[in-house]
Protein backbone atom coordinates (compact mmCIF):
# COMPACT_ATOMS: atom_id res chain seq x y z
CA UNK A 1 0.00 0.00 0.00
CA UNK A 2 1.23 3.45 -0.88
CA UNK A 3 0.46 4.64 2.62
CA UNK A 4 1.38 8.24 3.18
CA UNK A 5 3.06 9.10 6.43
CA UNK A 6 0.78 10.87 8.84
CA UNK A 7 1.62 14.56 8.63
CA UNK A 8 2.58 15.03 12.26
CA UNK A 9 3.02 18.80 12.24
CA UNK A 10 1.80 20.11 15.57
CA UNK A 11 0.71 23.17 13.61
CA UNK A 12 -2.20 21.14 12.19
CA UNK A 13 -3.74 20.39 15.58
CA UNK A 14 -6.08 23.28 16.24
CA UNK A 15 -7.74 26.14 14.39
CA UNK A 16 -5.38 28.48 16.25
CA UNK A 17 -2.16 26.75 15.18
CA UNK A 18 -3.44 26.14 11.66
CA UNK A 19 -4.30 29.84 11.25
CA UNK A 20 -0.79 30.83 12.41
CA UNK A 21 0.64 28.18 10.08
CA UNK A 22 -1.26 29.69 7.13
CA UNK A 23 0.35 33.01 8.00
CA UNK A 24 3.90 31.80 8.48
CA UNK A 25 5.24 33.08 5.19
CA UNK A 26 3.28 36.32 5.27
CA UNK A 27 4.44 36.97 8.83
CA UNK A 28 8.04 36.47 7.82
CA UNK A 29 7.72 39.12 5.12
CA UNK A 30 5.85 41.50 7.39
CA UNK A 31 8.51 41.00 10.06
CA UNK A 32 11.21 41.80 7.53
CA UNK A 33 9.25 44.90 6.57
CA UNK A 34 9.24 46.16 10.14
CA UNK A 35 12.92 45.35 10.57
CA UNK A 36 13.74 47.09 7.31
CA UNK A 37 11.81 50.18 8.36
CA UNK A 38 13.68 50.35 11.66
CA UNK A 39 16.96 49.79 9.89
CA UNK A 40 16.34 52.56 7.39
CA UNK A 41 15.45 55.16 10.03
CA UNK A 42 18.30 54.04 12.29
CA UNK A 43 20.76 54.54 9.46
CA UNK A 44 19.51 58.11 8.94
CA UNK A 45 19.84 58.98 12.58
CA UNK A 46 23.52 60.05 12.69
CA UNK A 47 22.91 62.52 9.85
CA UNK A 48 19.71 63.82 11.36
CA UNK A 49 21.32 64.30 14.75
CA UNK A 50 24.08 66.48 13.38
CA UNK A 51 21.48 68.65 11.65
CA UNK A 52 18.95 68.54 14.46
CA UNK A 53 18.84 72.32 14.77
CA UNK A 54 17.67 72.76 11.19
CA UNK A 55 15.02 70.07 11.54
CA UNK A 56 13.65 71.55 14.71
CA UNK A 57 13.49 75.00 13.10
CA UNK A 58 11.66 73.48 10.17
CA UNK A 59 9.20 71.67 12.43
CA UNK A 60 8.59 74.80 14.45
CA UNK A 61 7.30 76.47 11.25
CA UNK A 62 4.79 73.74 10.53
CA UNK A 63 1.12 74.18 11.40
CA UNK A 64 0.28 73.04 14.89
CA UNK A 65 -1.79 70.05 13.71
CA UNK A 66 1.07 68.65 11.69
CA UNK A 67 3.50 69.33 14.53
CA UNK A 68 1.31 67.41 16.91
CA UNK A 69 1.09 64.61 14.42
CA UNK A 70 4.85 64.25 14.29
CA UNK A 71 5.02 64.90 17.99
CA UNK A 72 8.73 64.71 18.35
CA UNK A 73 11.94 66.49 18.88
CA UNK A 74 14.55 65.59 16.31
CA UNK A 75 17.41 66.35 18.65
CA UNK A 76 17.00 63.32 20.90
CA UNK A 77 16.82 59.60 20.10
CA UNK A 78 13.47 59.46 21.87
CA UNK A 79 12.03 62.32 19.88
CA UNK A 80 13.36 60.91 16.64
CA UNK A 81 11.99 57.41 17.27
CA UNK A 82 8.64 58.88 18.27
CA UNK A 83 8.45 61.09 15.21
CA UNK A 84 9.76 58.72 12.57
CA UNK A 85 8.68 55.30 13.77
CA UNK A 86 5.73 55.53 16.13
CA UNK A 87 3.77 58.53 14.91
CA UNK A 88 2.64 57.09 11.61
CA UNK A 89 4.59 54.36 9.92
CA UNK A 90 4.56 51.41 12.32
CA UNK A 91 0.95 51.94 13.46
CA UNK A 92 -0.23 52.13 9.86
CA UNK A 93 1.73 49.00 8.93
CA UNK A 94 0.46 47.06 11.91
CA UNK A 95 -3.10 48.23 11.34
CA UNK A 96 -2.99 47.09 7.74
CA UNK A 97 -1.82 43.67 8.88
CA UNK A 98 -4.23 43.30 11.80
CA UNK A 99 -7.29 44.56 9.91
CA UNK A 100 -6.53 42.16 7.08
CA UNK A 101 -6.05 39.24 9.46
CA UNK A 102 -9.19 40.08 11.44
CA UNK A 103 -11.30 40.44 8.30
CA UNK A 104 -9.95 37.22 6.84
CA UNK A 105 -10.46 35.19 10.03
CA UNK A 106 -14.13 34.28 9.62
CA UNK A 107 -15.30 36.22 6.57
CA UNK A 108 -12.36 34.99 4.48
CA UNK A 109 -13.17 31.36 5.19
CA UNK A 110 -16.84 32.00 4.63
CA UNK A 111 -16.31 33.69 1.27
CA UNK A 112 -13.84 30.99 0.32
CA UNK A 113 -16.46 28.35 1.09
CA UNK A 114 -14.29 26.48 3.60
CA UNK A 115 -16.22 27.48 6.71
CA UNK A 116 -19.03 24.91 6.29
CA UNK A 117 -16.64 21.99 6.43
CA UNK A 118 -14.66 23.50 9.30
CA UNK A 119 -17.86 23.85 11.33
CA UNK A 120 -19.00 20.35 10.39
CA UNK A 121 -16.26 19.15 12.72
CA UNK A 122 -17.27 18.80 16.38
CA UNK A 123 -16.17 22.30 17.25
CA UNK A 124 -18.25 25.19 18.51
CA UNK A 125 -18.51 28.41 16.57
CA UNK A 126 -17.20 30.30 19.58
CA UNK A 127 -14.15 28.03 19.71
CA UNK A 128 -13.38 28.83 16.06
CA UNK A 129 -13.86 32.54 16.73
CA UNK A 130 -11.63 32.49 19.82
CA UNK A 131 -8.89 30.55 18.02
CA UNK A 132 -9.00 33.01 15.12
CA UNK A 133 -8.94 35.92 17.57
CA UNK A 134 -5.85 34.62 19.38
CA UNK A 135 -4.12 33.90 16.08
CA UNK A 136 -4.66 37.51 14.96
CA UNK A 137 -3.63 38.88 18.37
CA UNK A 138 -0.61 36.58 18.51
CA UNK A 139 0.56 37.66 15.07
CA UNK A 140 0.12 41.35 15.94
CA UNK A 141 2.11 40.76 19.12
CA UNK A 142 4.83 39.02 17.18
CA UNK A 143 5.18 41.91 14.73
CA UNK A 144 5.20 44.46 17.56
CA UNK A 145 7.84 42.44 19.35
CA UNK A 146 9.95 42.24 16.19
CA UNK A 147 9.77 46.04 16.00
CA UNK A 148 10.85 46.34 19.63
CA UNK A 149 13.75 43.95 19.13
CA UNK A 150 14.80 45.69 15.92
CA UNK A 151 14.95 49.09 17.60
CA UNK A 152 16.94 47.67 20.50
CA UNK A 153 19.37 45.71 18.35
CA UNK A 154 19.70 47.85 15.24
CA UNK A 155 19.34 51.25 16.90
CA UNK A 156 22.22 50.81 19.31
CA UNK A 157 25.16 50.85 16.83
CA UNK A 158 23.72 54.05 15.36
CA UNK A 159 23.53 55.63 18.77
CA UNK A 160 19.74 55.44 18.78
CA UNK A 161 19.14 54.35 22.34
CA UNK A 162 16.11 54.84 24.57
CA UNK A 163 14.99 53.39 27.87
CA UNK A 164 13.98 49.74 27.32
CA UNK A 165 11.03 50.21 29.64
CA UNK A 166 9.71 53.26 27.81
CA UNK A 167 10.26 51.59 24.48
CA UNK A 168 8.33 48.58 25.78
CA UNK A 169 5.48 50.87 26.80
CA UNK A 170 5.33 52.38 23.30
CA UNK A 171 5.44 48.94 21.66
CA UNK A 172 2.74 47.56 23.95
CA UNK A 173 0.50 50.47 22.95
CA UNK A 174 1.34 49.76 19.32
CA UNK A 175 0.42 46.12 19.73
CA UNK A 176 -2.82 46.91 21.57
CA UNK A 177 -3.80 49.47 18.92
CA UNK A 178 -3.30 46.84 16.20
CA UNK A 179 -5.21 44.22 18.19
CA UNK A 180 -8.08 46.67 18.78
CA UNK A 181 -8.63 47.40 15.10
CA UNK A 182 -7.98 43.78 14.19
CA UNK A 183 -10.71 42.77 16.64
CA UNK A 184 -13.13 45.27 15.15
CA UNK A 185 -12.44 43.81 11.70
CA UNK A 186 -12.94 40.31 13.14
CA UNK A 187 -16.29 41.38 14.58
CA UNK A 188 -17.54 43.01 11.37
CA UNK A 189 -16.41 39.99 9.36
CA UNK A 190 -17.90 37.56 11.87
CA UNK A 191 -21.21 39.42 11.91
CA UNK A 192 -21.56 39.85 8.15
CA UNK A 193 -19.39 37.21 6.48
CA UNK A 194 -18.24 39.99 4.18
CA UNK A 195 -14.48 40.43 4.12
CA UNK A 196 -14.44 43.54 1.97
CA UNK A 197 -16.94 45.20 4.26
CA UNK A 198 -14.88 44.26 7.32
CA UNK A 199 -11.77 45.82 5.81
CA UNK A 200 -13.61 48.88 4.54
CA UNK A 201 -15.57 49.65 7.70
CA UNK A 202 -12.60 49.11 10.00
CA UNK A 203 -10.14 51.09 7.86
CA UNK A 204 -12.70 53.89 7.63
CA UNK A 205 -13.10 53.86 11.38
CA UNK A 206 -9.33 53.97 11.84
CA UNK A 207 -9.03 56.91 9.48
CA UNK A 208 -11.86 58.86 11.10
CA UNK A 209 -10.64 58.31 14.65
CA UNK A 210 -7.13 59.25 13.58
CA UNK A 211 -8.39 62.50 12.08
CA UNK A 212 -10.49 63.21 15.18
CA UNK A 213 -7.46 62.74 17.41
CA UNK A 214 -5.27 64.93 15.23
CA UNK A 215 -7.83 67.72 14.98
CA UNK A 216 -8.64 67.49 18.67
CA UNK A 217 -5.08 68.36 19.53
CA UNK A 218 -5.21 71.64 17.62
CA UNK A 219 -8.86 72.69 17.39
CA UNK A 220 -10.08 73.66 20.87
CA UNK A 221 -13.74 72.93 20.10
CA UNK A 222 -12.90 69.35 19.26
CA UNK A 223 -10.67 68.76 22.21
CA UNK A 224 -13.20 66.77 24.27
CA UNK A 225 -13.64 64.38 21.34
CA UNK A 226 -10.09 63.07 21.65
CA UNK A 227 -11.22 60.58 24.27
CA UNK A 228 -13.22 58.84 21.55
CA UNK A 229 -10.16 58.02 19.48
CA UNK A 230 -8.02 54.92 20.12
CA UNK A 231 -5.08 56.93 18.76
CA UNK A 232 -5.34 59.26 21.74
CA UNK A 233 -4.67 56.33 24.08
CA UNK A 234 -2.01 55.06 21.75
CA UNK A 235 0.15 58.17 21.65
CA UNK A 236 -1.00 61.17 23.63
CA UNK A 237 0.49 60.14 26.96
CA UNK A 238 3.88 59.89 25.25
CA UNK A 239 4.83 56.39 26.35
CA UNK A 240 8.37 56.83 25.04
CA UNK A 241 8.83 59.60 27.60
CA UNK A 242 6.57 58.54 30.42
CA UNK A 243 6.45 54.74 30.23
CA UNK A 244 3.44 52.51 30.80
CA UNK A 245 0.06 54.12 31.33
CA UNK A 246 -2.67 51.97 32.87
CA UNK A 247 -5.49 53.95 31.26
CA UNK A 248 -4.03 53.54 27.76
CA UNK A 249 -3.60 49.81 28.24
CA UNK A 250 -7.04 49.35 29.78
CA UNK A 251 -8.87 51.31 27.07
CA UNK A 252 -7.02 49.79 24.12
CA UNK A 253 -7.36 46.24 25.48
CA UNK A 254 -10.98 47.01 26.37
CA UNK A 255 -11.75 47.80 22.73
CA UNK A 256 -10.50 44.34 21.75
CA UNK A 257 -12.55 42.66 24.47
CA UNK A 258 -15.76 44.48 23.56
CA UNK A 259 -15.23 43.75 19.86
CA UNK A 260 -14.55 40.10 20.62
CA UNK A 261 -17.71 39.73 22.68
CA UNK A 262 -19.73 41.36 19.90
CA UNK A 263 -18.07 39.03 17.39
CA UNK A 264 -18.90 35.95 19.44
CA UNK A 265 -22.53 36.92 19.92
CA UNK A 266 -23.14 37.92 16.31
CA UNK A 267 -21.39 34.88 14.84
CA UNK A 268 -23.23 32.47 17.12
CA UNK A 269 -26.63 33.73 16.07
CA UNK A 270 -26.54 34.13 12.37
CA UNK A 271 -26.94 31.94 9.32
CA UNK A 272 -23.72 31.23 7.47
CA UNK A 273 -23.78 32.08 3.80
CA UNK A 274 -23.40 29.15 1.48
CA UNK B 1 -34.36 1.83 17.17
CA UNK B 2 -35.23 5.50 17.02
CA UNK B 3 -34.98 7.34 13.73
CA UNK B 4 -31.65 8.96 12.99
CA UNK B 5 -33.07 12.09 11.36
CA UNK B 6 -36.51 13.51 12.05
CA UNK B 7 -37.70 16.72 10.42
CA UNK B 8 -40.94 18.23 11.70
CA UNK B 9 -42.54 21.18 9.94
CA UNK B 10 -39.08 22.34 8.94
CA UNK B 11 -39.28 25.72 7.23
CA UNK B 12 -36.55 28.08 6.18
CA UNK B 13 -37.42 31.27 4.38
CA UNK B 14 -35.02 33.80 2.95
CA UNK B 15 -37.14 36.81 2.17
CA UNK B 16 -37.96 36.59 -1.50
CA UNK B 17 -35.78 33.61 -2.27
CA UNK B 18 -37.30 30.20 -1.87
CA UNK B 19 -36.08 28.16 1.06
CA UNK B 20 -37.84 25.02 2.22
CA UNK B 21 -41.42 24.81 3.39
CA UNK B 22 -42.91 22.59 6.07
CA UNK B 23 -40.69 19.55 5.49
CA UNK B 24 -41.56 16.39 7.41
CA UNK B 25 -39.62 13.17 6.98
CA UNK B 26 -37.60 10.69 8.96
CA UNK B 27 -34.60 8.54 8.18
CA UNK B 28 -34.25 5.15 9.89
CA UNK B 29 -30.98 3.72 11.17
CA UNK B 30 -29.11 1.69 8.57
CA UNK B 31 -31.04 3.25 5.75
CA UNK B 32 -29.69 4.94 2.64
CA UNK B 33 -32.04 7.84 2.10
CA UNK B 34 -31.96 9.66 -1.21
CA UNK B 35 -32.93 13.30 -1.36
CA UNK B 36 -33.83 13.94 -4.92
CA UNK B 37 -34.66 17.19 -6.60
CA UNK B 38 -33.58 19.58 -9.32
CA UNK B 39 -30.93 22.18 -8.59
CA UNK B 40 -32.33 24.97 -6.46
CA UNK B 41 -35.14 22.86 -5.02
CA UNK B 42 -33.91 23.21 -1.43
CA UNK B 43 -31.70 20.15 -0.96
CA UNK B 44 -28.67 22.07 0.23
CA UNK B 45 -30.82 24.29 2.43
CA UNK B 46 -32.20 21.21 4.16
CA UNK B 47 -28.74 19.75 4.67
CA UNK B 48 -27.25 22.99 5.97
CA UNK B 49 -30.12 23.27 8.47
CA UNK B 50 -29.50 19.70 9.59
CA UNK B 51 -25.89 20.65 10.38
CA UNK B 52 -26.76 23.96 12.05
CA UNK B 53 -25.03 26.21 9.51
CA UNK B 54 -28.39 27.89 9.07
CA UNK B 55 -31.30 27.96 11.50
CA UNK B 56 -34.91 27.01 10.81
CA UNK B 57 -37.46 29.80 10.50
CA UNK B 58 -39.94 27.40 12.10
CA UNK B 59 -40.18 23.71 12.84
CA UNK B 60 -37.22 21.63 13.85
CA UNK B 61 -34.98 18.79 12.87
CA UNK B 62 -33.39 16.28 15.21
CA UNK B 63 -30.42 14.03 14.51
CA UNK B 64 -29.75 11.08 16.83
CA UNK B 65 -32.60 12.51 18.88
CA UNK B 66 -30.64 15.74 19.43
CA UNK B 67 -31.93 19.11 18.39
CA UNK B 68 -29.96 20.43 15.41
CA UNK B 69 -29.27 23.69 17.23
CA UNK B 70 -28.50 22.69 20.80
CA UNK B 71 -26.92 19.35 19.99
CA UNK B 72 -24.84 20.41 17.00
CA UNK B 73 -21.41 19.51 18.40
CA UNK B 74 -22.50 16.00 19.37
CA UNK B 75 -24.26 15.59 16.05
CA UNK B 76 -21.15 16.68 14.17
CA UNK B 77 -18.98 14.25 16.14
CA UNK B 78 -21.07 11.34 14.84
CA UNK B 79 -21.63 12.66 11.33
CA UNK B 80 -19.52 12.82 8.18
CA UNK B 81 -20.34 15.63 5.76
CA UNK B 82 -19.56 16.30 2.14
CA UNK B 83 -20.72 19.73 0.96
CA UNK B 84 -22.23 20.25 -2.46
CA UNK B 85 -19.89 23.14 -3.23
CA UNK B 86 -16.67 21.70 -1.94
CA UNK B 87 -13.95 24.21 -1.05
CA UNK B 88 -10.70 23.05 0.52
CA UNK B 89 -7.57 24.82 1.77
CA UNK B 90 -5.67 25.25 -1.46
CA UNK B 91 -2.20 25.53 0.00
CA UNK B 92 -2.34 22.27 1.92
CA UNK B 93 -1.65 18.81 0.62
CA UNK B 94 -4.46 16.27 0.83
CA UNK B 95 -2.66 14.57 3.71
CA UNK B 96 -2.26 17.84 5.63
CA UNK B 97 -5.88 18.70 5.08
CA UNK B 98 -7.04 15.33 6.36
CA UNK B 99 -4.61 15.46 9.30
CA UNK B 100 -6.08 18.84 10.29
CA UNK B 101 -9.64 17.52 10.22
CA UNK B 102 -8.55 14.33 11.97
CA UNK B 103 -7.14 16.51 14.78
CA UNK B 104 -10.36 18.49 15.01
CA UNK B 105 -12.09 15.12 15.45
CA UNK B 106 -9.60 14.07 18.14
CA UNK B 107 -7.84 11.65 15.86
CA UNK B 108 -8.87 8.98 13.36
CA UNK B 109 -7.47 5.63 12.28
CA UNK B 110 -4.84 6.78 9.78
CA UNK B 111 -4.55 3.32 8.25
CA UNK B 112 -8.20 3.63 7.27
CA UNK B 113 -7.50 7.02 5.68
CA UNK B 114 -4.79 5.35 3.59
CA UNK B 115 -7.20 2.58 2.64
CA UNK B 116 -9.90 5.04 1.57
CA UNK B 117 -7.40 7.05 -0.45
CA UNK B 118 -6.22 3.92 -2.16
CA UNK B 119 -9.72 2.74 -2.96
CA UNK B 120 -10.57 6.09 -4.50
CA UNK B 121 -7.18 6.28 -6.22
CA UNK B 122 -6.25 9.54 -4.52
CA UNK B 123 -2.65 10.69 -4.04
CA UNK B 124 -2.52 12.37 -0.66
CA UNK B 125 0.84 14.06 -1.07
CA UNK B 126 -0.35 16.44 -3.80
CA UNK B 127 -1.16 20.06 -3.08
CA UNK B 128 -4.90 20.65 -3.24
CA UNK B 129 -4.29 23.63 -5.53
CA UNK B 130 -2.94 21.25 -8.16
CA UNK B 131 -5.80 18.72 -7.95
CA UNK B 132 -8.56 18.33 -10.51
CA UNK B 133 -12.19 18.78 -9.51
CA UNK B 134 -12.65 15.01 -9.27
CA UNK B 135 -9.59 14.59 -7.05
CA UNK B 136 -10.71 17.36 -4.75
CA UNK B 137 -14.04 15.59 -4.47
CA UNK B 138 -12.13 12.49 -3.38
CA UNK B 139 -10.38 14.44 -0.62
CA UNK B 140 -13.82 15.59 0.50
CA UNK B 141 -15.13 12.03 0.46
CA UNK B 142 -12.20 10.65 2.49
CA UNK B 143 -12.74 13.48 4.94
CA UNK B 144 -16.42 12.50 5.29
CA UNK B 145 -15.79 8.76 5.72
CA UNK B 146 -12.50 8.68 7.65
CA UNK B 147 -13.88 8.72 11.19
CA UNK B 148 -16.39 5.96 10.41
CA UNK B 149 -19.36 8.15 11.31
CA UNK B 150 -22.77 6.74 12.24
CA UNK B 151 -24.38 9.13 9.77
CA UNK B 152 -23.12 10.36 6.42
CA UNK B 153 -24.63 13.50 4.97
CA UNK B 154 -23.52 13.80 1.37
CA UNK B 155 -24.59 16.67 -0.86
CA UNK B 156 -24.31 15.63 -4.51
CA UNK B 157 -21.46 13.23 -3.71
CA UNK B 158 -20.69 11.94 -7.18
CA UNK B 159 -20.50 15.23 -9.03
CA UNK B 160 -17.22 15.36 -10.91
CA UNK B 161 -16.21 11.76 -10.20
CA UNK B 162 -15.31 9.58 -13.14
CA UNK B 163 -17.39 6.41 -13.59
CA UNK B 164 -14.79 4.05 -12.08
CA UNK B 165 -14.54 6.13 -8.94
CA UNK B 166 -18.31 6.45 -8.82
CA UNK B 167 -18.52 2.68 -8.73
CA UNK B 168 -16.05 2.57 -5.83
CA UNK B 169 -18.10 5.21 -4.08
CA UNK B 170 -21.21 3.06 -4.54
CA UNK B 171 -19.34 0.17 -2.91
CA UNK B 172 -18.38 2.40 -0.01
CA UNK B 173 -21.99 3.38 0.52
CA UNK B 174 -23.09 -0.26 0.35
CA UNK B 175 -20.44 -1.15 2.92
CA UNK B 176 -21.53 1.62 5.26
CA UNK B 177 -25.10 0.41 4.94
CA UNK B 178 -23.98 -3.17 5.60
CA UNK B 179 -22.46 -2.00 8.87
CA UNK B 180 -25.81 -0.59 9.94
CA UNK B 181 -24.75 3.01 9.47
CA UNK B 182 -27.00 5.60 7.90
CA UNK B 183 -26.58 7.65 4.75
CA UNK B 184 -28.48 10.77 3.70
CA UNK B 185 -27.49 11.75 0.20
CA UNK B 186 -28.82 14.36 -2.15
CA UNK B 187 -28.82 14.09 -5.89
CA UNK B 188 -30.46 15.44 -8.97
CA UNK B 189 -29.89 12.21 -10.85
CA UNK B 190 -32.68 9.65 -10.69
CA UNK B 191 -30.57 6.64 -11.68
CA UNK B 192 -27.99 7.27 -8.98
CA UNK B 193 -30.66 7.42 -6.31
CA UNK B 194 -32.32 4.30 -7.71
CA UNK B 195 -29.06 2.41 -7.53
CA UNK B 196 -27.97 3.48 -4.05
CA UNK B 197 -30.97 4.21 -1.94
CA UNK B 198 -33.63 2.36 0.00
CA UNK B 199 -36.03 5.26 0.14
CA UNK B 200 -36.28 8.52 -1.69
CA UNK B 201 -37.64 11.88 -0.68
CA UNK B 202 -38.43 14.04 -3.66
CA UNK B 203 -38.22 17.77 -3.18
CA UNK B 204 -39.43 20.37 -5.59
CA UNK B 205 -39.59 24.12 -5.14
CA UNK B 206 -38.94 23.83 -1.44
CA UNK B 207 -41.65 21.28 -0.75
CA UNK B 208 -41.31 17.57 -0.14
CA UNK B 209 -43.46 16.05 -2.86
CA UNK B 210 -43.30 12.47 -1.73
CA UNK B 211 -41.25 9.94 0.18
CA UNK B 212 -41.32 6.44 -1.25
CA UNK B 213 -39.48 3.17 -1.45
CA UNK B 214 -37.12 2.99 -4.36
CA UNK B 215 -38.82 -0.24 -5.46
CA UNK B 216 -42.15 1.57 -5.88
CA UNK B 217 -40.48 4.38 -7.70
CA UNK B 218 -38.75 2.00 -10.07
CA UNK B 219 -42.00 0.23 -10.82
CA UNK B 220 -43.28 3.52 -12.15
CA UNK B 221 -40.03 4.72 -13.61
CA UNK B 222 -40.44 6.55 -16.88
CA UNK B 223 -38.34 5.96 -19.91
CA UNK B 224 -38.43 7.40 -23.36
CA UNK B 225 -37.68 4.89 -26.09
CA UNK B 226 -36.63 5.45 -29.68
CA UNK B 227 -37.13 2.32 -31.73
CA UNK B 228 -35.72 2.09 -35.19
CA UNK B 229 -37.32 -0.56 -37.39
CA UNK B 230 -36.10 -1.99 -40.67
CA UNK B 231 -39.35 -0.98 -42.39
CA UNK B 232 -42.14 1.48 -41.60
CA UNK B 233 -44.59 0.17 -39.00
CA UNK B 234 -48.34 0.84 -38.77
CA UNK B 235 -49.28 4.03 -36.96
CA UNK B 236 -51.32 2.13 -34.39
CA UNK B 237 -48.73 -0.61 -33.67
CA UNK B 238 -48.08 0.75 -30.16
CA UNK B 239 -51.47 2.23 -29.36
CA UNK B 240 -53.31 1.21 -26.21
CA UNK B 241 -50.41 -0.64 -24.62
CA UNK B 242 -50.38 -0.52 -20.79
CA UNK B 243 -48.17 2.30 -19.41
CA UNK B 244 -47.35 3.67 -22.86
CA UNK B 245 -47.98 7.27 -23.80
CA UNK B 246 -46.90 9.98 -26.22
CA UNK B 247 -46.48 7.60 -29.10
CA UNK B 248 -45.14 9.14 -32.30
CA UNK B 249 -44.71 7.01 -35.36
CA UNK B 250 -42.77 8.43 -38.29
CA UNK B 251 -42.23 5.70 -40.86
CA UNK B 252 -39.68 3.28 -39.46
CA UNK B 253 -38.99 5.46 -36.38
CA UNK B 254 -41.11 5.19 -33.24
CA UNK B 255 -40.80 7.46 -30.24
CA UNK B 256 -42.73 6.68 -27.06
CA UNK B 257 -42.72 7.01 -23.28
CA UNK B 258 -43.21 4.04 -20.97
CA UNK B 259 -43.96 3.96 -17.26
CA UNK B 260 -42.94 0.81 -15.39
CA UNK B 261 -42.13 -2.46 -17.12
CA UNK B 262 -41.08 -2.53 -20.74
CA UNK B 263 -42.55 -5.96 -21.40
CA UNK B 264 -45.57 -4.92 -23.46
CA UNK B 265 -43.56 -2.56 -25.62
CA UNK B 266 -40.82 -5.09 -26.29
CA UNK B 267 -43.34 -7.72 -27.26
CA UNK B 268 -45.18 -5.32 -29.53
CA UNK B 269 -41.92 -4.29 -31.16
CA UNK B 270 -40.86 -7.89 -31.63
CA UNK B 271 -43.56 -8.35 -34.23
CA UNK B 272 -41.41 -6.26 -36.62
CA UNK B 273 -37.76 -6.26 -37.51
CA UNK B 274 -35.92 -4.07 -34.95
CA UNK B 275 -32.70 -2.30 -35.95
CA UNK B 276 -32.01 -0.37 -32.76
CA UNK B 277 -33.57 0.63 -29.44
CA UNK B 278 -32.37 3.69 -27.51
CA UNK B 279 -33.64 4.41 -24.00
CA UNK B 280 -33.51 7.86 -22.43
CA UNK B 281 -33.86 8.87 -18.84
CA UNK B 282 -36.49 11.56 -18.59
CA UNK B 283 -35.36 14.60 -16.62
CA UNK B 284 -36.69 15.17 -13.15
CA UNK B 285 -39.09 17.87 -14.22
CA UNK B 286 -40.79 15.40 -16.54
CA UNK B 287 -41.06 12.88 -13.73
CA UNK B 288 -42.61 15.45 -11.45
CA UNK B 289 -45.08 16.54 -14.07
CA UNK B 290 -46.12 13.00 -14.84
CA UNK B 291 -46.22 11.59 -11.33
CA UNK B 292 -47.04 14.43 -9.09
CA UNK B 293 -48.71 16.99 -11.27
CA UNK B 294 -47.35 20.35 -12.31
CA UNK B 295 -47.31 23.40 -10.17
CA UNK B 296 -49.55 26.27 -11.23
CA UNK B 297 -47.08 28.95 -10.34
CA UNK B 298 -44.60 29.99 -12.91
CA UNK B 299 -41.49 29.84 -10.74
CA UNK B 300 -39.44 27.10 -12.29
Amino acid sequence: MAAEAIPSSPMLHTVFTKTIRDQRRALMWWGLGFVGTVFMYSAFWPTIRSNAGQFNDYIAKLPEAVRNLIGGDYGTPRGYIQAEMFSLLTPVLLLVYAIGAGARAIAGEEEGGTLDLLLSAPIRRRRVMLDKFWAMVGAAFLLAFVTWAAIVVIGRPYGLTVSMLDLSAAVVNLFLLGAAFGSIALAVGGATGNRGMAIGVTSGLALITFIVKTLASSVPVMKPLRFLSPFYYYADHRPLATGFNAVDIAVLAGISVVALVAALVAFERRDLSA
Amino acid sequence: MADVIVAEGLTKSYGKQRGVIDLAFSVAPGEVFGYLGPNGAGKTTTIRTLLDFIRPTSGRVTVFGLDSRTGSVDIHRRTGYLPGELALYEKMTGAEYLAYFASLRDGVDWAYVGELAERLDLRLGMRIRSLSHGNRQKVGLVQAFMHRPELLVLDEPTSGLDPLVQREFHRLVAQVRGEGRTVFLSSHVMTEVERLCDRVGIIREGRLVTVEDVGDLKARAMRTLDIHFARPVPADAFANLPGVQDVEVQGELVHLTVAGHLDAVVKAAARYEVVDITSHEPNLEEIFLTFYGGDEDDGG
